[in-house]
């Protein structure tokens, strides 16, 4: 029999994390037929010798509630190799919403996910009441895979109206709030996502709705899942506490449902929290219960000199240099008394963000030939070089240069122990891309071609096979979505083909695709040939083919309701 | 080691409520001038780098509010009032020093 599609000859990576091997993949309507020797025809045939092929990756956090409704690519999802995305998360959704309402959800949306306002105005239809109508505007108009999680945020607006960002609920209220979610996970909700975080405000400054909601409302609505055995909890606390764990098991066991927490990360300031966090969750896994946090691969870099500079400005001394005029600056920074104070400043023990740490930023260019050997260097690699104290030989190379020397720092998941480790755990869920969120501020849909390039074969923390399964089957077992998440018979041909000797992800860059003419940031990938959903080429190297191809991804009550139907 | 006074502007240029674009050894920022005092600041929010110059909204006292995700800062100690701990704008001490205002820098 023939097939609609086979991929020849690639290096076949299952997204189990078992060992990967050299197959033929046969894919016949929307779904993979057969693995193995293929010598039937079909009526398209990639040759995928050299390269990867895996189940498509699964982006379980995104906000791209709004976006996906003027982009059916929810763009640059798929140049990623992400064939499935999960919008509504940190309790923000645009659905179940009642007229009079929209406003107040777009408050919390341009503030807690910083969307430009006028693209939501401008984006947004509003044509739905309920969750399940949200998601029926994307039947058989999208080209990636859709699911979501229903938001307490808009749950608590439906119910309470404005006083949901300033009272708690009434009984009464919380037995509604209940039928709704309920109504939600009917209607094909994943789950429900809620959010605490002390720093998230709506636009005019007052707390996003479901910071108003004690534990008791909170168990409450947790306790639909929990009754109806469905569907993940994402939760967002804010500052990231030890004594969260207590809440997280608690949650946890009652509910006996994945509890998804924010976030794991290695900070330099704080290089043992991400440990402590891991030891915390451990009794909870290991009393039966999930609670994932959720982590990124995208370490948060910076690329200065210090002719204009404001990664020291946490510091005053620094500060007050780094806005003198160069001349001046100049001289200053070769004064050894300035140095005295610089040093001091960096001695002085209050937090900040700034790790003072030297073998973490490195030397990225030079302008003069002779200090090519320097480059990819650290700053205590460079000391160790020039036989200088780390400050002097930081200091004297960029005077050297005319101030014009490149550097290179990280202060968060720069560390490759520990974010092999942090990766490795299989109490941690990786991937916070925030895809549709923070969009004039950042793009991060390639965590996982950074997972793959930067994590896999540059730093090898994990196996390839092991990224791919944090990427796929991971994600696709605790958020429940059948038939996906596996390169298998049976499954969804939700296929991603890459080689694994050049993937990764580019530099953010500026695009103006956005509704109302806003900015906004995308990012290309390198490496990444083919995406596939459900059988049919969406992207193909770089460039998308316009089909259509996407699904709405419903949960389990949803199926239940139209079985029983 | 020394101290550094950058004029900026000149007495009575600004009018009250105003805000003025100025380099500071190529780095951009903004002078405010607020309720008598004048204010020198980073002219990009610290929250998602919008530029204040255009989202930037002085408010009664001493605070500005970035209108893109309004975010307020004290122009005095560059805190983040609110959300409360978020990272700081960067403030610089400006005075008037006869005719001229000027950003005091020491080191």
């Amino acid at each position: 029999m023939s097939y609609d599609l086979i991929i020849r000859g690639g290096r076949v990576v299952d997204g189990s994390g078992l060992p990967s091997y050299v197959a033929d993949v046969g894919v016949r309507n929307g779904k993979i037929a057969e693995v193995g020797r293929l010598t039937e025809s079909a009526a398209r045939t990639i040759d995928a010798a050299g390269l990867a092929v895996s189940p498509g990756f699964i982006d379980h956090h995104t906000h791209l509630d709004a976006q996906m409704l003027w982009d059916p690519y929810g763009t640059c999802e798929p140049q990623h190799g992400i064939t499935t995305v999960v919008m509504g998360n940190c309790g923000l959704t645009l659905a179940p919403i009642k007229k009079g309402d929209e406003d107040a959800v777009v408050k919390s949306f341009v503030r807690v996910e910083a969307i430009p306002r006028h693209a939501l105005e401008q984006g947004v239809t509003w044509n739905w009441h309920s969750y399940g109508e949200y998601l029926d505007n994307f039947e058989g108009k999208v080209g990636i895979n859709v699911g979501g999680l229903v938001g307490h945020i808009a749950v608590r607006h439906n119910v309470i109206g404005e006083e949901a960002v300033e009272r708690k609920a009434t009984s009464a209220e919380v037995q509604k709030m209940r039928a709704i979610i309920l109504e939600s996970m009917q209607g094909g909700a994943l789950g429900m996502s809620t959010n605490r975080n002390e720093r998230h405000m709506r636009e005019d400054g007052k707390p996003v709705a479901s910071r108003l909601a004690d534990d008791e409302e909170l168990f409450a609505l947790c306790d639909v899942l929990a009754e109806r055995n469905a569907g993940v909890i994402e939760t967002i606390l804010g500052r990231n506490k030890i004594e969260h764990f207590e809440f997280y098991h608690e949650l946890a066991k009652r509910t006996q449902r994945p509890v998804l927490w924010q976030s794991l990360q290695h900070r330099w300031v704080e290089p043992n929290l991400w440990r402590e966090q891991l030891n915390a969750v451990e009794p909870i896994f290991k009393a039966g219960y999930q609670a994932y946090g959720l982590s990124h691969t995208v370490p948060l870099v910076r690329h200065f000199t210090l002719q204009d500079c404001q990664v020291f400005d946490e510091f005053p001394t620094w500060k007050n240099l780094m806005f003198l005029p160069v001349e001046v600056r100049k001289q200053a920074l070769a004064d050894p008394d300035t140095r005295q104070k610089l040093r001091a400043d960096f001695a002085d023990p209050r937090p900040t963000n700034f790790h003072r740490r030297w073998d973490i930023p490195r030397v990225e260019k030079v302008v003069k030939g002779e200090n090519q050997k320097y480059v990819g260097k650290t700053l205590a690699e460079l000391a160790a070089l020039r036989n200088q104290d780390p400050l002097d030989a930081f200091l004297d190379l960029a005077l050297e240069e005319d101030l014009g020397t490149v550097f290179w720092n990280a202060n968060n998941g720069g560390d490759r122990d520990a974010m092999g480790e942090i990766l490795r755990s299989p109490y941690v869920l990786v991937g916070t891309s925030d895809a549709g969120a923070h969009v004039q501020f950042g793009a991060d849909f390639g965590y996982g071609t950074i997972l793959l390039g930067l994590w896999v074969r540059e730093r090898q923390v994990m196996s390839l096979e092991q990224a791919i399964h944090k990427l796929t089957f991971h994600v696709a077992s605790i958020f429940g979505l059948e038939g996906r998440g596996l390169l298998r018979p049976g499954y969804a041909a939700d296929l991603t083909i890459f080689d694994p000797k050049t993937v990764g992800a580019h530099e953010p860059e500026w695009a103006n695709d956005y509704p109302a003419a806003s900015k906004r940031l995308i990012q290309k990938s390198s490496g990444l040939h083919y995406t596939i959903v459900n059988g049919r080429v969406i992207h193909e190297d770089g460039r998308m083919t316009g089909d259509l191809p996407g699904q709405v991804i419903r949960g389990p009550l949803y199926r239940e309701q139209k079985a029983a139907a | 080691m020394g101290i550094s006074y950058i004029p900026v502007a000149r007495a009575g240029e600004l009018s009250p409520g105003a805000m003025k674009e100025i380099d500071l050894g190529g780095r951009q920022a903004l002078l405010a001038y607020v309720d008598g005092k004048y204010f020198a600041f980073s002219r990009h929010c610290p929250h998602e780098e919008a530029d204040l110059k255009t989202a930037g909204q002085l408010l009664n006292g001493t605070t500005i509010r970035c209108n893109n995700h309004s975010y307020c800062y004290d122009l005095n100690s560059g805190e983040c009032s609110l959300p409360k701990g978020a990272a700081p704008l960067t403030v610089l001490p400006a005075e008037e020093r006869g005719e001229e205002i000027c950003i005091r820098l020491e080191w």
